[in-house]
């Protein structure tokens, strides 16, 4: 630890600690553009000049490293005119045009202008003009005469995200930022440059021109798109979401960094396809007669056939004080324990193995089980490169395709479909293994702190993981990265989260044994991992009654639907994939007759006969450990997977692999639609090559028995030969429809289909 | 009998001797006042002379505005046919003239002088949404009699 002084008061930091940081710790305030804790030093704004003593010039505080016995001051009349001197630099070239820029009222430059600013500009010649508002990425529109050259957002993409899209161009005055040979920016993690934008540089398209700070609510909430729930601010204008933003936690050592999937994807709260009006037996009601009639018609199944003729199945979206209070009327209301989530996989985790995003910060070897951060979670991706820099992390991808890129390096063991869990059995069995196979079991078993990333998929991997952390000596924490986004707070909120809940109740539709089923939020047919089981209990159920936002397909075998207000609309708590409670506040309004699941649910206690009251009396927060969700230790040891059979290829066939892309899985919006994957298929390039598809990509037809799919594929050399992978939930081609024992043949196709635009 | 006409003489004397003095009311509204040029009553959207808006919807009169009586609501418009003269403008620009107080802050927060309280006071009407001033009727200043 380092002593100094600064403005008169002392504070011991940690060596190495910027005076910036230090002067932050005791609330001094000092003025930077460039310098981004994310980032480190670079001092290519010069406006956080500080006066130290024993050093003749100003120095800047975003460079200078503490030092013991360091006096340090800054304010006064040299920091002053040193600030000053710098921003009349800054100001020479930048334009006037606050009134019509997007960052006016919450811009460094204006602020910084008004404490330090001389008010007047000596400089008399023209501006330079440069281009303004040109769109460097699908989302972000670039205006190089704003740019004061700070280069974090250079920095950000280069050697934060190891993306290297935008990049300084010129030299001397004439110096812009551009993207790299004038192609736009692809990555995920684009986005966040408008947030570390200090000016109005960098600016979001969707929220050109919208509103203005002082016009608009602007509420602390947590990305609702994938489990990774970051903590973001959400913007309301006029009653609707119009702009999402990171927000730092120091406390949690998350800078706020967000992807572009979550960021621009709010408007599904206004999407035209989300429901904004009850209905009841396919024509619309008031939500009162919806709520009569579903009251009734369940009151009346339930003396007929008894309460345990009513299933109650949840999307696991919705906060956890509504998934409380639905847990609420299916037993205390209904008496109904066939209660249970659909999640789109299979697996269930031991919650006692539950990591954090700590334990991943702190990880000395990581094993991607199954999953492509990138693709799935693209947060933790961010974070998983942030925990590389500051140590050396072993990565291992197991999963049936290539899972580590090149911006996570890292060894690949790539198995057949199906085999991951029986792989990862084999490598813990130990046995004959090769020299590359015992290399993981070695690292996997020695490795100091160990990170799982499991995407759930196999359901054998949760008795191989448990065993894993049984025989290491040091921690193992397992991240579950599937969704739904808010499964862990359902699970708080005492809804069984296991495969069995969810496929015993559908078991038992398909079978005829239910009278009634009652969704919230959620899809089985498209979500569950055995679509068609779903597809029979819907047709099945003599009646479906659905609350949600957006209804499943097919409509006319829900009997009634209730929208309900989402994510933004109403405040409550969700957990995250560490099951961390968090609270999110809403800030916009909900549509029409979509109302709070809390007041939906009394009101069809009410029409039920059996009035519930939900009291004050549930606290998602109590009786946790800190603020994350219990875990209790597994009541029994997961049994060890039965071994699977062997995979039913024929000659000719192909593979089918699966996997959560959350670009594919994110809820509908137009403004993510603008730079949606038209080829979300991917081949490897030798079997695209003897295929014949067009280099940039094209239609194929997946077919299996008599089922036929048409969709865009492109090639991926991550992919192994003979496999075809279809994202999860893709509305082109059902994965979950197909039998993954089994192969599909592909062939191109000419047609096209709906919803996929024409070459 | 005369002491009674005197009486009433007396009475009237002020009033028969203003009789020839200048008026001070004026038969409005046949005749209306010279207000002074800087008078704070409705407000106006100004425009240049190529027919172009001079507001961009920056919204620093609705910021400033102490009775919340202004509502901006700004877009952006194609690049060839500009409905300002710069790429944003007012898609909405509302005053809610009962709420006004007329203390001329939006005039003087404007940065492009869009934003004019002209001398026009004749502010009455039979509805209470019939005195929110929208874009249309603030683009076409009334003209005073």
């Amino acid at each position: 630890m380092t002593q100094l002084t600064i403005d008169g008061r002392t504070i011991s930091v940690p060596e190495g600690t910027m005076v910036v940081d230090a002067a932050a710790k005791l609330g001094i305030d000092i003025p930077i553009y460039c310098y981004h804790q994310s980032l480190g030093p670079l001092g290519a704004c010069r406006i956080c000049l500080v006066e130290i003593e024993k050093m003749p010039k100003l120095q800047t505080a975003c460079t200078t490293a503490v030092r013991e016995g360091m006096v340090v001051r800054t304010g006064g009349p040299a920091v002053e005119k040193g600030r000053q001197g710098i921003l009349e630099f800054l100001l020479i070239n930048h334009p006037l045009d606050c009134p019509v820029c997007d960052k006016g009222g919450e811009c460094f430059l204006q602020d910084y202008s008004f404490w330090y600013g001389a008010g007047k500009n000596r400089f008399e010649e023209s501006k330079i003009q440069r281009r303004k508002d040109y769109p460097v990425s699908s989302y972000i529109l670039l205006d190089q005469e704003r740019c004061v050259l700070c280069q974090r957002c250079i920095r950000f993409m280069g050697e934060y995200v190891g993306e290297e899209q935008l990049m300084l161009e010129g030299r001397g005055v004439h110096t812009v930022v551009s993207t790299v040979e004038g192609q736009p920016a692809t990555s995920p993690y684009a986005g966040n440059v408008i947030d570390l934008c200090p000016v109005g540089a960098l600016l979001s398209e969707p929220y050109h021109f919208k509103a203005r700070p002082w016009n608009i609510e602007r509420e602390e909430t947590l990305c609702s798109v994938c489990p990774v729930g970051c903590a973001s601010l959400v913007t309301g204008r006029d009653g609707r979401a119009v702009r999402l933003e990171g927000r730092p936690q120091p406390e949690l050592n998350d800078y706020g960094f967000l992807c572009d999937h979550g960021r621009f994807t709010y408007d599904y709260t206004y999407h035209p396809r989300r429901l904004t009006a009850a209905e009841l037996d396919g024509a619309p009601q008031s939500p009162s007669a919806v709520i009569a009639a579903v009251g009734e018609r369940l009151a009346r199944a339930v003396a007929e056939a008894g309460p345990e003729s009513v299933g109650v199945l949840t999307g696991g979206t919705h906060t956890v004080e509504e998934e409380w209070a639905l847990a609420r009327f299916a037993q205390d209301v209904v008496g109904t324990s066939r209660l249970g989530l659909v999640k789109p996989v299979a697996g269930d985790l031991p919650l006692a193995l539950l990591g954090t995003f700590g334990d991943l910060a702190a990880a000395t070897g990581v094993l991607l089980l199954g999953v492509d951060p990138y693709e799935a979670v693209p947060v933790v991706h961010l974070k998983l490169r942030e925990a590389r820099r500051a140590h050396p992390v072993a990565v291992w991808g197991l999963g049936d395709r290539t899972l580590t890129r090149a911006t996570l390096p890292g060894d690949d063991y790539v198995v057949e479909p199906g085999r991951v869990a029986a792989a990862l059995g084999a490598v813990l069995g130990g046995g004959d293994l090769d020299e590359r196979w015992q290399a993981l079991a070695e690292g996997l078993l020695t490795t100091e702190r160990l990170v799982v990333l499991w995407d759930g998929a196999d359901p054998g991997a949760a008795a191989a993981l448990a065993q894993l952390a049984a025989r290491r000596a040091g921690p193992t924490a397992v991240l579950p990265t599937h969704g739904p986004r808010n499964w862990l707070g359902a699970v708080r909120a005492g809804i069984p989260a296991d495969d069995a809940a969810a496929r015993g109740i559908l078991e038992d539709a398909a079978e005829g044994r239910l009278s009634a089923l009652i969704l919230l939020g959620a899809d089985p047919i498209r979500d569950f991992p055995d679509g068609d089981l779903a597809a029979r209990a819907l047709e099945r159920v003599p009646s479906v009654y659905f609350m949600g936002a957006f209804a499943p397909e097919p409509r006319h075998a829900l009997a009634a639907i209730l929208p309900t207000a989402v994510w933004a609309e109403v405040t409550g708590t969700y957990a995250n994939m560490e099951g961390r409670l968090q609270v999110a506040h809403g800030a916009a309004a909900a549509p029409g007759p979509a109302r709070p699941v809390r007041p939906l649910v009394t009101a069809l206690a009410r029409a039920f006969g059996r009035p519930l009251r939900l009291g004050d009396d549930f606290d998602p927060f109590a009786d946790q450990d800190g603020d994350r969700i219990a875990r209790p230790p597994a009541s029994q040891v997961p049994e060890d997977p039965a071994a699977p059979a062997p995979l039913r290829i024929r000659e000719g066939e192909w593979a089918l692999i699966t996997g959560e892309v959350v670009a594919v899985s994110h809820p509908p919006s137009e403004i993510a639609e603008r730079s949606r994957d038209r080829f979300p298929l991917r081949l490897n390039p030798a079997d695209a090559d003897r295929l014949g598809l067009r280099p940039e990509g094209g239609l194929v037809e997946v077919s299996q028995a008599e089922r036929r799919f048409v969709a865009g594929a492109r090639r991926d050399a991550r992919i192994p030969e003979g496999r075809v992978f279809v994202p999860r939930g893709l509305p082109e081609v059902p994965v979950n429809r197909l039998d993954r024992g089994a192969g599909v043949r592909v062939a191109l196709a000419d047609r096209v289909p709906e919803g996929v635009a024409a070459q | 009998m005369l002491a009674g006409f005197r009486a009433i003489a007396n009475g009237l004397r002020t009033t028969l001797m203003m009789l020839k003095e200048p008026r001070d009311t004026i038969p409005y509204p046949e005749k209306r006042r010279e207000y002074s040029p800087r008078f704070r009553g409705k407000h106006m959207l100004a425009q240049d002379e190529d027919g172009h808006e001079l507001c961009v919807g920056c919204g620093l009169c609705e910021a400033v505005c102490p009775a919340h009586a202004i509502r901006v609501v700004a877009a952006g418009a194609d690049g060839d046919r500009p409905v300002s003269w710069t790429e944003r403008y007012a898609v909405d620009y509302e005053v809610d003239l009962i709420r006004c107080i007329f203390c001329g802050m939006c005039e003087e927060a404007c940065p492009t002088n869009a934003v004019r309280l002209t001398p026009f006071n004749e502010l009455a009407a039979y509805s209470r949404l019939d005195m929110v001033a929208d874009k249309d009727e603030l683009l076409a200043p009334p003209i005073r009699k």
